[in-house]
């Protein structure tokens, strides 16, 4: 269809004609040779095959052209006196007088014939198109669910790129290239002035970009502006040809917005607004305690530093420990709201992993090296193979995870026990797992362990914490393909917390051969 | 001492993080100025003489990566960024700009003020011009091209020895993957982490007395690496009094 609409309609119908002439060539060719071989009378009638051929294939004047040249034919070839367009028999005039007739009726029939047909074609597209955008509408969750759906119903509609911005801020804010398209600048001030609604724009207005493309934008629907602004490019084209596209355009909006409003999508969307303001607040207000609660930690906790190592307190036993006291509860304080920001940006917009290529070695010892100073007292054990595959997931995510079950390994095992690190590859899987010698698990608590602020009820009066920890690992390593497993042979019998990660093997890209001469 | 006290410029809007700081460096002889404001910050550079700066990301006035950039364009004194966690990407971006080194808030004084003198450190050589870069037991001539450890002479192949070299240049600070990869494999594999990994690795089996846990050759997860100098800086605990790790490696 698009190449349809950008081609020439004069040099498609010349190439109709052209056709025709050479289909009548062909016929008179094989008539004449009829004629002297077999002896055959005259075959007028044939020339009625070019004429439906060419009506059914290329139109009317293609037809027409081909009756025409029919009866040329057959009066200079067959009719005597041969080699002359003078016919003697006034029977035969008659006669090819009705061919004339007959061969013009009968392109004209069947060019209504093909152009019906290709009207029901084109509606079964719409129709099609229509059904899918409805389907769309009907599950979609929120308001960029519904943008995204009218945006590929147009696009498909128009067979263009089409843009779709639900409001000035979301045009101003983006970075030109949305949905894989890239929107030059001038379309994007454009769209930021109609969403605004800074300009009367029903009928839309044209903007040309550098690269000489014609860009139309306008508000989808006049009357409604919930339902954004789009911009459409309509390509290098020519000033008649963009007018055509521009009404074709101002149709289909007609029948998306008459669809929406049926639909009642603008209600839909001033919902689905509702419901993610009502979200953003609770974001926005996590956010904003976590952050006023931080800041003064980062305070308290810098002093109790410089406190702890001043020299007034050098000789002060009592004092100095009264200060890392300070220093320790700030420092737990603190990564207990980390672990509620974390747990709010798992269930507000899930976990974005950065991947890269990673050594599993790095990530092991720098969670080692977070945890240190609360891994003091346990007897820590490492073993890493020094093969280990390189992984491809995002290091602080896993690396986040690692320290929670270290974290976890502590809480629950007494000072002087042993915590060992160990990791291999199984299966296609790299498997770091950390055993404790601590408290284990119950069965009842191995099928709870993995909940939202799940809390072991042995240790609840003992023990300190939120019961987000292993969650939170939990959900980092989800989000880098890979599972957490814990496994103990019974309460009092210590834990192993073991982290499964994918290895792609064929997809490590290999080091091109002459990397290091 | 005869050396002068270093100054140091402390840019946080925060006056509780400032009085810290400054009693926190003015117990280990250092001078102190202090700015509230990015604004501030710059015009307090560029009046008096200043050794190291320390600027925190969220100021009022402007953007924390917005005064690096403002001071970096005339100067080339150390400068030390306070972040928050959990954004790799910032902190890639910032030592981009010019920071010399970052640090995680909350984070404690010992911390803050190894990571001050290995830039400190750093600054003093660059301008004295010393050839010779000493990490632990691990001696690289950058003048001769010499890697030795132990006084003994390393074979390291080219690779390895301009990835050790780029690390050596900037001893004791982060040094991004892309800037890592930029300068030994050229800017079209600047996305190709992978070299970096392998090369690292095989760097450390020669390099390291302990390569399944490296102090010489660090990682920083997500950011880049660090050739720590001397051992007991960087790699202090960041408390500390706090007693050694039993670890069993």
């Amino acid at each position: 269809m698009h190449d349809t609409l950008k081609f020439d309609p004069i040099r498609k119908e010349l190439r109709g004609v052209l056709m025709t002439l050479g289909l009548v060539a062909a016929i008179t060719a094989v008539l004449f040779a009829l004629v002297w071989e077999v002896g055959l009378a005259h075959g007028s009638v044939v020339y009625l095959i070019p004429v439906v051929i060419a009506a059914t294939r290329w139109g009317i004047v293609p037809a027409v052209v081909a009756a025409i040249c029919g009866v040329l034919a057959s009066a200079f070839f067959f009719y005597p006196p041969l080699y002359s367009f003078r016919i003697k028999d006034p029977q035969e005039v008659i006669d090819l007088i009705l061919f004339i007739f007959v061969a013009v009726a009968v392109s004209q029939l069947a060019t209504r014939l093909k152009r019906q047909l290709e009207m029901a074609r084109q509606r079964e597209i719409d129709l099609r198109d229509l059904y899918a955008f409805s389907r769309r509408l009907a599950v979609a969750f929120d308001v960029s669910d519904i943008h995204a759906a009218i945006e590929d119903h147009l696009a498909s509609v128009m067979q263009r790129n089409v843009v779709l911005f639900p409001s000035a801020r979301e045009a101003s804010n983006s970075s030109g290239r949305r949905a894989g398209v890239v929107v030059p600048e001038q379309v994007l001030a454009e769209v930021v002035e109609v969403a605004s609604g800074h300009r009367d724009n029903t009928a839309g207005a044209t903007v040309t970009a550098p690269s000489g493309e014609i860009w139309l934008v306008r508000a989808v629907s006049p009357k409604n502006r919930e339902f954004g602004v789009i911009a459409i490019n309509l390509g290098r084209e020519s000033k008649e040809r963009s007018d055509e596209l521009r009404v074709r355009v101002d149709a289909v909006l007609a029948d998306a917005t008459a669809t929406l409003e049926r639909l009642g999508v603008a209600h839909a969307i001033s919902e689905a607004r509702m419901r993610s303001q009502t979200d953003q607040l609770r974001e926005a207000l996590i956010g904003s305690v976590s952050h006023e609660l931080r800041t003064p930690l980062a305070s308290i906790l810098g002093a109790a530093t410089v406190l702890s190592a001043a020299p007034a307190l050098r000789n002060e036993k009592k004092l100095t420990a009264l200060v890392h006291d300070v220093r320790d509860e700030a420092e737990r304080l603190n990564n207990d709201i980390q672990n509620l920001l974390d747990a709010t940006r798992i269930s507000s917009d899930g976990v974005k992993p950065h991947a890269e290529w990673a050594d599993p070695t790095d990530i092991i010892n720098s969670a080692v090296e977070r945890c240190r100073h609360r891994l003091v007292d346990r007897r820590l054990v490492i073993d890493l193979p020094a093969d280990l595959p390189l992984i491809h997931v995002d290091p602080v995510l896993v690396q986040q995870a690692l320290i929670q079950i270290f974290d976890n390994a502590v809480k629950y095992s007494v000072s002087g026990s042993r915590i060992s690190v160990d990791a291999h590859t199984h299966e296609g899987h790299l498997i770091i797992s950390v055993v404790d010698q601590g408290a284990g698990l119950t069965n009842a608590e191995k099928s709870k362990i993995w909940d939202r602020f799940a809390r072991g009820e042995r240790h609840a009066a003992t023990t300190s914490g939120s019961g987000l920890g292993l969650w939170i690992a939990n959900a980092f390593i989800a989000a880098n393909a890979g599972k957490v497993t814990a496994v103990s042979e019974g309460p009092g019998l210590g834990t192993t917390v073991a982290i499964e990660l994918p290895v792609t093997q064929t997809a490590v890209p290999q080091l091109e051969s002459d990397t290091d001469e | 001492m005869s050396e002068p006290s270093p100054i140091v410029l402390v840019v946080d809007d925060e006056i509780q993080i400032r009085r810290f700081l400054r009693t926190g460096f003015e117990l280990n002889g250092f001078v102190v100025h202090e700015a509230g404001t990015g604004a501030e910050a710059i015009r307090s550079a560029t009046l008096r003489p200043i050794d190291l700066v320390i600027v925190d990301l969220g100021l009022p006035d402007m953007d924390g990566a917005d005064v690096v950039e403002r001071i970096r364009s005339w100067s080339s004194v150390p400068i030390i960024v306070l972040s928050v966690r959990s954004s790799e990407a910032e902190k890639v971006h910032l030592l981009e700009l010019g920071a010399d080194d970052y640090v995680v808030k909350p984070f404690g004084m010992a911390e803050l003020l190894a990571r001050v003198r290995v830039a400190l450190r750093r600054q003093m050589r660059a301008v004295s011009g010393e050839p010779t870069v000493k990490a632990g037991p691990l001696t690289i001539d950058l003048a001769a091209r010499a890697v030795l450890l132990n006084d003994k002479r390393l074979t390291l192949t080219p690779k390895e020895y301009r990835l050790l070299q780029v690390l050596a240049q900037h001893a004791g600070n982060v040094v991004t993957h892309q800037h890592l990869l930029k300068e030994v494999w050229g800017s079209i594999h600047v996305h190709d982490t992978h070299y970096l990994r392998i090369f690292v690795r095989k760097l450390r089996q020669k390099i390291e007395p302990h390569p399944d846990s490296p102090k010489i050759l660090v990682t920083e997860l997500g950011v880049g690496y660090r050739l720590v100098q001397s051992g007991n800086e960087v790699d202090a605990p960041a408390w500390p009094d706090a007693a050694p790790a039993k670890s069993e490696t």
